[in-house]
């Protein structure tokens, strides 16, 4: 028991991930069965209008957050390392971290129901119904906190996931020979990264303006409410991808296993996936048609939308061609990934169809678009992730699920679902707007209503012949390591895997690399192709006979950072003392767990086979996620320039001459930065301490600076709540404010370990780590500067 | 016109499409808030995009389907070996990737043109009307007429409408689908929609932004008149009230004296603006926004205890007995 709380072994975590997320997926399941008891027939009273509210709400927030994603993490982290011929990821802690974060989140959102203020605004949020002025109980706070948290949890995840796929790659396992799943993983991870600094920076600004009186979502201040809605599609169109990707990936593997033949035009499937993640982040506004963006706006994001298309078509065909002219052979992984094929056509049809903003103007929020979005969500992710619940649960248990079984499953879900939501079409063409808790008999909705309450039960029953079928494998047979006679390497090894996953790093042949080594060259005559020879490379990489392997070893600071992050939310909802003591506990974790490792010889050297130190990646990856939150906080600084209502305005109150020296002394910083890090490289411990403590320094003289201003625009009568810019201005120098202190107690944690002697000139990527942190830091300081004080 | 042949020829095959899609499964397109009727112009200019749009979603899917299905069926494993181990297609793969670009620009330049056409300002002749979306109930200002109503809007057929929409409090939207699509009231900012009604009638509309507890009992009415009929209607709205008489004299001293009052506006009565203005409330059909048909025994209940009828109600109940209720609702119903 306690092996599981300590575990970062990244099959074992898969495993939570997936065991919670199946409990928190039957916890939005019946708030979804509520709701459509509550709908099944007209001017219904099973539930009053503010519970069916909070249904909703929770359905929406429940099924995305807290089960497509951690079920598509289950996925990500069982397999990625098997796929790529790893033992495990990159950051074994952090992964498990990523989990115990997305559990305390998932948790602290529930307790919401204790206290019965569970939210009520939508999964969306809008300001500015989400104000304390119109919502003053804790139930946004909840989900504000919630929402939070379970970002921290993605976005480690995805840096993890990232440098594990970069760096961690088998030797000859080049980027398109990797199998399609990894690929869309990849494309996911970067969306996670990407998309979630500016929902977090919009719950910051709602987060502050219900608890510090800001004014971002403040119509009487000079506010536009379309603020928040630009925040969140931003994060929310990526975030369908982020949902429906991963399935893409298993069909991707599922179908050619099932066909007996290459995935068509594989290398086509890929460029796909990341020309939809690409694209996916230009159109976000198609969320927004009705809310009245002008002409231009309203036609650029129609055609960005219709683009988009054109990709995700793509991959059906491909589909379609690759079960063409094989041998198929009918199991219920291949059920769901055909019933996957066929069900998000339609939705990605319903979609093309949102995409005609005049013709949206009728069928944005209402209840086409709820058929649009489950058939996307169940009908593609959901149909996806059983398929790989399938094709995977021999691998991942070592017992077979029963076929038949499956089949009816597929069936009973695939009847219950068409059913639930079909005529849910029907009804968005009459008319019917969504997020109604009622509606009259005479609206000739009650008989698609009632249809689709009896489809829902249907889905639970499919739901729960699955649970049994899960159940059961427990006695069932066992599984060899290659039941389906696979294509990548996860069926290279045992079912289910040993702690180090594979005896010897496999070879890697090219795409498809074990279907090579099983069938050699007769497995790739290409009926096609006119006599090209096979690409370079493509002979078998020999592993080395016998390599020493280092197993992560156990650790339970995850589990405490994630117990601390929950308790200072708890303590915002209840006392500050909590929160002084959840921030403690968290901050406490996060050094030990930063240095549980720091002396050991096998953590020194954490490069992967680009020579890429695994450290430096992550730090990179992490950079580009926060040119995306201070982007958005500029950027929102610039929107609402000009817009306050009362004064001071900026150029009555900006001190640029002082500004300009203590940008100065930032800049000057960095260059001691740099004399730390080629002293360190050096192995000069003295002038590595004396640099160190430089920087440090200088950047608490810019601190200090930072400090003086604030207080001297107070007392000018410049605050977070008196105008917008005095919202904008202190929010975005105030996070810088705080990026600069996280940097200077990490160059005082490496100055203070160089006194004791623990850091050593292995330790110089360390160092160098933390510089690229504080010239990042640094660069953003110009960018505000020039944007905020210098420009007019 | 043969310039006109081609579209309606479109037209009638993806209405076609549209009614044997509909027919598949087995629904009317009626229906009080079908947005498959359309009465003006923004709403046919919907309804043709949509037809065209929906033929070919229809089209493809089916293909999709189809293809699938034999597929499935053709290429059912049988035997051991190895199938032709296909890698792709080049010429395949381009083919489709350009076939459905075309079909996306079939569907995107109507698209872009009707966004243009519908999004045009108004012509001066417009009919200006302001929209303000409260939580849960729809006022109406015509600035030109000098005459403020709530819930149910008039306008005369075959005149272009310019609503202007904004509100006091959250975001809402404007919806009477057979009269076009909808359109958000976004307080702070002001948000336009311009339409012509074509056929006198009533239309239903209902809130479609989520906006709070009652969002679902924010509906409205639209009544298009013939010219001359809202000529009269808008007479009416100007004229103050006679004053009642019978039980409906008692309801307007129970009224006058009550908080009433201070958030409702009856001309030469009372002047709150709180909640909707009553002028001229016995002559709507509804009351609540669309929630209840206006009847003695309705207006009765509701006036007696609100909240009991719509969840979150900013009108309190007032403590009337039953009689007293009855005596204002008899009141409310004189105001024509």
């Amino acid at each position: 028991m306690i092996g599981w709380l300590t575990t970062v072994d990244h099959k074992r975590v898969g495993i939570l991930y997936g065991a919670t997320a199946f409990a928190f997926f039957l916890v939005g399941g019946v708030e979804a069965l509520l709701i459509r008891l509550q709908l099944a027939v007209p001017h219904n009273a099973l539930v009053s209008a503010g519970t069916y509210n909070a249904l909703f709400t929770m359905h929406g927030t429940t099924m995305v957050f807290l089960a497509i994603m951690p079920f598509n993490a289950m996925f990500f982290n069982y397999l990625v390392p098997l796929l790529i011929g790893a033992r495990d990821v990159a950051f074994p802690r952090l992964n498990a971290l990523s989990y115990w974060i997305f559990l305390g989140g998932g948790i602290f959102l529930n307790a919401s129901f204790l206290t019965g203020t569970p939210p009520d605004v939508g999964w969306f949020g809008y300001a500015n119904l989400t104000s304390r002025q119109f919502t003053p109980g804790p139930s946004v706070d909840f989900w504000i906190l919630s929402l939070q948290i379970l970002g921290v949890s993605s976005m480690i995840a995805g840096v993890n996931f990232i440098v594990t796929i970069v760096n961690m790659r088998a030797p000859g396992m080049t980027m398109m020979r990797m199998p399609v799943f990894v690929w869309m993983t990849l494309v996911v991870q970067f969306l996670i990264v990407l998309a979630f600094p500016p929902i977090t920076v919009g719950l910051i600004f709602l987060m502050f303006d219900r608890f510090f009186g800001t004014l971002f979502y403040e119509v009487a201040a000079g506010a536009d409410l379309h603020l928040w809605q630009h925040l969140f599609w931003i994060f929310g169109h990526p975030e369908v991808y982020i949902l429906i990707l991963p399935a893409f990936g298993i069909v991707s593997e599922v179908l050619p296993t099932f066909a007996r033949k290459p995935l068509f035009g594989a290398p086509v499937v890929v460029y796909s996936g990341v020309l939809i993640g690409f694209f996916g982040f230009g159109v976000w506004s198609h969320h927004m048609f009705a809310a009245g963006m002008g002409p231009v706006a309203d036609s650029a994001f129609s055609i960005a939308t219709m683009l988009i298309a054109i990709p995700t078509g793509v991959k059906i065909f491909n589909w379609l061609a690759t079960l063409w002219g094989g041998s198929i052979r009918t199991t219920t992984a291949l059920h769901f990934a055909v019933g996957l094929v066929g069900l998000f056509t339609i939705g990605g049809l319903s979609g093309i169809m949102h995409a005609s903003p005049p013709v949206d103007l009728q069928q944005t929020d209402s209840y086409f678009v709820v058929a649009h979005l489950h058939y996307v969500l169940i009908g593609g992710s959901l149909f996806g992730l059983f398929a790989g619940a399938y094709y995977w649960w021999p691998k991942m248990t070592g017992r077979l699920l029963d076929e038949r079984l499956g089949r009816l499953h597929f069936w009973v879900l695939f009847a219950g679902f068409n059913l639930a939501f079909f005529p849910q079409h029907y009804l968005g063409a009459l008319g019917m707007p969504r997020r109604i808790y009622t509606y009259p008999p005479d609206a000739g909705w009650t008989a698609g209503n009632f249809a689709s309450t009896v489809g829902a039960f249907g889905i639970g029953l499919g739901v729960l012949l699955f649970a049994i079928n899960a159940w059961r494998s427990r006695r069932g047979g066992l599984a060899p390591a290659d039941p389906w006679d696979g294509r990548t390497l996860e069926w290279r090894t045992s079912s289910p895997p040993p702690p180090h996953d594979f005896d010897a790093i496999p070879p890697v042949l090219g795409r498809d690399t074990f279907w090579r080594e099983k069938y050699g060259r007769l497995g790739l005559v290409d009926a096609t192709r006119t006599g090209v020879a096979p690409g370079p490379g493509v002979r078998a990489v020999q592993a080395p006979a016998h390599e020493a392997f280092h197993l992560p070893t156990p650790s339970h600071w995850p589990v405490v950072m994630a117990l601390g992050m929950v308790t200072a939310a708890v303590g915002v909802l209840t006392h500050l003392v909590l929160v002084l003591l959840g921030a403690l506990l968290t901050v406490f974790a996060a050094f030990r767990f930063a240095l549980e490792h720091h002396d050991k010889p096998e953590h020194a050297h954490q490069a992967g086979g680009l020579g890429l130190d695994h450290r430096k990646l992550a730090l990179w990856v992490f950079l580009g996620s926060e040119c995306f939150f201070f982007g958005t906080l500029v950027a929102t600084y610039l929107a609402y320039k000009g817009r306050s209502v009362v004064g001071p305005a900026p150029h009555e109150i900006l001190n640029i001459p002082l500004t300009t020296i203590s940008t100065f002394v930032l800049l000057m910083s960095s260059l001691l930065m740099v004399l730390a890090l080629a002293a360190a490289q050096r192995g000069d411990r003295r002038e590595t301490r004396r640099w160190l403590l430089g920087t440090a320094l200088l950047g608490l003289v810019f601190l200090g600076f930072q400090v003086y201003e604030f207080r001297a625009f107070v007392h000018e009568g410049l605050t977070l709540q008196q105008n917008l810019f005095g919202s904008t201005f202190f929010v975005l120098t105030g996070f810088h404010g705080a990026h600069v202190s996280v940097g200077v107690l990490w160059l005082l944690t490496l100055w203070i370990l160089d006194r004791r002697g623990r850091l050593t000139v292995g330790d110089a990527v360390k160092v160098e780590i933390a510089g690229l942190y504080w010239h990042f830091v640094d660069v953003v300081w110009i960018a505000i500067f020039t944007l905020v004080y210098l420009v007019p | 016109m043969s310039c006109c042949r081609a579209p309606i020829r479109r037209l009638v095959a993806s209405m076609g499409a549209l009614d044997v899609a509909l027919g598949l499964g087995g629904c009317a397109r009626d229906g009080p808030m079908t947005t498959l009727i359309a009465r003006s112009d923004l709403a046919r200019s919907i309804l043709h995009l949509y037809g065209i749009i929906t033929g070919v979603a229809v089209a493809i899917a089916l293909i999709v389907a189809v293809v699938l299905v034999w597929i499935l069926v053709r290429y059912r494993g049988r035997d051991a070996a190895l199938p032709p181990q296909t890698r792709g297609h080049t010429a395949l793969e381009i083919g489709w990737t350009i076939a459905p670009a075309l079909v996306l620009l079939a569907i995107a330049v109507p698209t872009i043109q009707v966004i243009f056409r519908t999004q045009a300002a108004p012509v001066p002749a417009a009919l200006e009307i302001r929209v303000l979306g409260h939580q849960w109930w729809w006022e109406f200002r015509y600035p030109s007429l000098d005459v403020v109503t709530a819930n149910e809007l008039h306008v005369p057929a075959g005149r272009p409408v310019a609503l202007t929409l904004d509100g006091p409090d959250v975001i809402h939207s404007f919806w009477v689908p057979q009269l076009g699509g909808k359109r958000d009231v976004v307080p702070g900012r002001l948000n336009r929609l311009t339409f012509t009604p074509d056929t006198p009638g009533e239309y239903r509309g209902q809130c479609a932004e989520f906006c709070g507890l009652s969002h679902a009992n924010m509906g409205l009415r639209v009544v298009v008149d013939a010219p001359a009929t809202f000529e009269r209607w808008i007479a009416a709205q100007k004229a103050t009230p006679a004053e009642p008489t019978g039980p409906a004299a008692e309801g307007k001293a129970i009224y006058a004296r009550s908080a009433c009052v201070g958030c409702h506006t009856i001309r030469g009565v009372s002047t709150g603006s709180l909640g909707p203005d009553l002028t001229t409330f016995g002559s709507r059909r509804t009351l609540a926004a669309g929630m209840f048909p206006s009847t003695a025994a309705t207006v009765a209940a509701w006036v007696k205890d609100p909240i009991a009828l719509k969840p979150g109600s900013k009108m309190p109940a007032l403590g009337l007995t039953d009689d007293q209720a009855r005596a204002v609702a008899a009141y409310l119903l004189s105001l024509k």
